[in-house]
């Protein structure tokens, strides 16, 4: 249940045993045409549907998995469940109309979304923002960083079996959620962040209230490590669980606290940076190999952990200089791009997000493309699913913390 | 051996750390809430069930056309020159009358986009959440001041009426023009000739264009000339929602 009879990490195998565990001809390429059953080769093969109603699989994925026993021999993630046809319903509306279905896609994160098609927008549009509306949309984007790791966290320590820092998460969450719904007036998905500006200014006393919430946060933290992180059972169950290496990472287009987690120091608000990120001194957290490999499911984990931290840093260098300022006055009343294409990528808690938007010159895209790094790191899930137990499934999916919203679209 | 023996040294320990934490709590105040006996209050501009005050509102469209999901439907006829209409509290006059001002909840996805350009700030979003019904229908919310009903032989009457005085206008136009023709002629004319007895003709009193034909409401509205029945959709085109259901 949960994954909670997995294996021991001493059990799993490192990735040259793993290796025979790839069928010949059958590289890493996900085949779609060739149904799953049609692998069986041997006797003892067997196929076992995951999902999507599967209470580990954080929304709707299916997994089809080729097993060996307890091995898994191969993972086909089929995904669609949760399609609502965002880039072509994208075509058909005006820029600012698109930012409530923006919302939608990480509905973990929607300040960061709005955050990445507004930056996008605007690197076409070029208006010029006052200084108020970049803090407040960091403020808000490192706040919802934080949720958004905070559900990461609490359902991977779910998924491996411990209730009681799920738990935690979600409360300590919720005062986030308390503190956005004062400002934006809805608890998930805001709307927030507009074109040009954000939608309201800060309420009075709502800087006050989230530096509260801070000091309160960082001793949550700390109570989190105790209880979890450095958990003996958790990082046996953990952390030689999933391994990836930094150049397969790359390879397979992984980004976020994934690819951090493999060693490789890449956070697109220091190598890219955006709106106002360069004012701010944060560090990069990296894998460091404190319990077992590089690029493990512990790793990527305790990634999250100190991502939060950082957050807190910049909340706490952004929220004491919040300029005076009119937060409206930089908003179109009517948004129209000239010809011409954007990609724009930011670093979203759960890694790379991107908006490609083509303009033809009217007031609706001509082509709205979102590059989500959720569906890049589900198409990871078989390479790191061959040759584990079935139980290491759900703590390797846990540990991905993919959102199906951004990935079905 | 050794190594075992440490591993469960390490686990018993760090359990023991995590156990006195929960155990901690237990003796702290409680974050749940008895959810239908004590409720959270929603800060003042939390984002509910929209609302309309009809009295407010000119039907401008500005909503309708803003909304990202087309969920709110209205309906609006030009008001005749006789229906005086009450301006709205914060002066706006008045020009159309609403027919029919319906959101459908349903179909709302609560990004208050429709509320920012609202000229006399009529659609708010109100505090209210918990709107469950047991049909879908019922999640239509119908905030115009007339029944359908009502409606329907409002528009049918202000139509007629508007047809009316735009034929009036019409023919006011063209017995203008008329006059204003024979008049040129008769000037031509008169020019032309040199007879004294001639300029006594345009003494005569041409017909006022400016005066209404008496009786004219009653006459039936010319198909050619319907006037234009208002901005917005036929009744029963495709996107009524009640008729979806």
């Amino acid at each position: 249940m949960f994954g909670i009879f997995g294996s021991g990490s001493k059990d799993a195998k490192p990735e040259v045993e793993r290796q025979k565990y790839w069928m010949e001809g059958d590289d890493m390429i996900i085949d779609m045409s060739t149904p799953m059953v049609e692998h069986i080769h041997e006797g003892e093969d067997m196929v076992l549907n995951m999902g999507p109603q599967h209470p580990s699989t954080h929304g709707v994925l299916r997994l089809e998995l080729l097993c060996d026993g307890e091995i898994v021999k191969k993972c086909t993630p089929h995904i669609g469940y949760l399609h609502r046809c965002f880039e072509k319903h994208a075509e058909n509306l005006p820029y600012p109309e698109v930012i409530p279905f923006v919302d939608r896609l990480d509905y973990m994160a929607s300040m960061n979304q709005d955050m990445a098609y507004c930056v996008a927008v605007e690197k076409m549009l070029a208006p010029e923002l006052p200084e108020r509306v970049e803090y407040i949309r960091v403020i808000v984007s490192e706040l919802n960083r934080i949720a958004s790791h905070l559900v990461a966290l609490g359902t991977f320590g779910g998924d491996a079996g411990a209730l009681t820092p799920f738990l935690w998460c979600f409360r300590d969450r919720e005062k986030i959620l308390d503190l956005f719904e004062w400002l934006s007036g809805a608890r998930m998905l805001y709307n927030y962040i507009w074109i040009g500006g954000v939608a309201r200014d800060l309420p009075d006393g709502w800087v006050a209230k989230t530096t509260e919430f801070l000091d309160y946060f960082e001793d949550k933290l700390k109570n989190l490590d105790q209880l979890l992180s450095f958990n003996k059972i958790f990082i046996e169950r953990t952390a030689n669980v999933g391994v990836i290496d930094k150049d397969k990472a790359i390879a397979l287009g992984l980004t976020g606290p994934i690819l951090r987690a493999t060693g490789f120091e890449w956070d697109l608000r220091k190598n890219d940076p955006y709106s106002i990120y360069d004012k701010f001194d944060f560090d990069i957290p990296v894998g460091a190999g404190e319990y077992g490999p590089l690029g493990s499911c512990w790793e990527r984990y305790y990634i999250r952990v100190r991502e939060c931290r950082e957050s807190v840093k910049i909340l706490r260098q952004a929220l004491p200089n919040i300029p005076d300022g009119d937060v409206m006055e930089a908003i179109p009343r009517r948004v129209k791009l000239p010809k011409g294409e954007v990609y724009v990528r930011t670093e979203a808690p759960k890694g790379e997000l991107g908006f490609y938007i083509v303009s033809d010159g009217t007031g609706e895209p001509y082509r709205c493309k979102c590059k989500s790094p959720s569906f890049s790191h589900v198409a990871a899930l078989d390479y790191l699913c061959r040759g584990v137990f079935v139980a290491d499934v759900i703590v390797i999916l846990g540990s991905m913390d993919v959102v199906l919203g951004e990935i079905d679209r | 051996m050794k190594e075992y023996f440490h591993d469960m040294w390490e686990a018993g320990r760090t359990l023991t750390l995590g156990l006195g934490i929960t155990f901690r709590h237990l003796f702290q105040k409680t974050v749940t809430m008895q959810y239908p006996d004590e409720k959270w209050e929603l800060p003042p501009m939390a984002k509910g069930q929209l609302h309309n005050v009809i009295e407010d509102c000119i039907g401008c469209d500005q909503c309708a056309n803003v909304c990202p999901v087309d969920c709110i439907y209205i309906e609006t006829i030009k008001a005749p020159a006789d229906m005086n209409q009450s301006a709205t509290s914060t002066g706006n006059p008045r020009r159309l009358v609403v027919l029919r001002f319906d959101i459908d909840m349903a179909k709302c996805c609560y990004c208050a986009l429709c509320t920012v350009p609202c000229p006399t700030e009529c659609l708010v979003m109100t505090n209210s959440y918990e709107n469950s019904v047991y049909e879908r229908k019922d999640l239509i919310y119908h905030y115009g001041e007339f029944s359908p009903e009502q409606a329907k032989t409002m528009k049918v009457d202000i139509e007629a009426k508007l047809a009316a005085q735009a034929a009036a206008k019409k023919e006011a136009i063209a017995a203008k023009k008329a006059a204003a023709a024979k008049a040129a002629a008769e000037k031509a004319a008169e020019e032309g000739a040199a007879a004294a007895a001639a300029a006594a003709r345009v003494e005569d009193p041409a017909p006022r264009p400016e005066d209404p034909v008496p009786g004219i409401e009653d006459a039936k509205p010319n198909v050619d000339t319907a006037p234009d029945t208002g901005p917005k959709d036929e009744p029963g085109s495709s996107d009524d929602p009640a008729e979806g259901e």
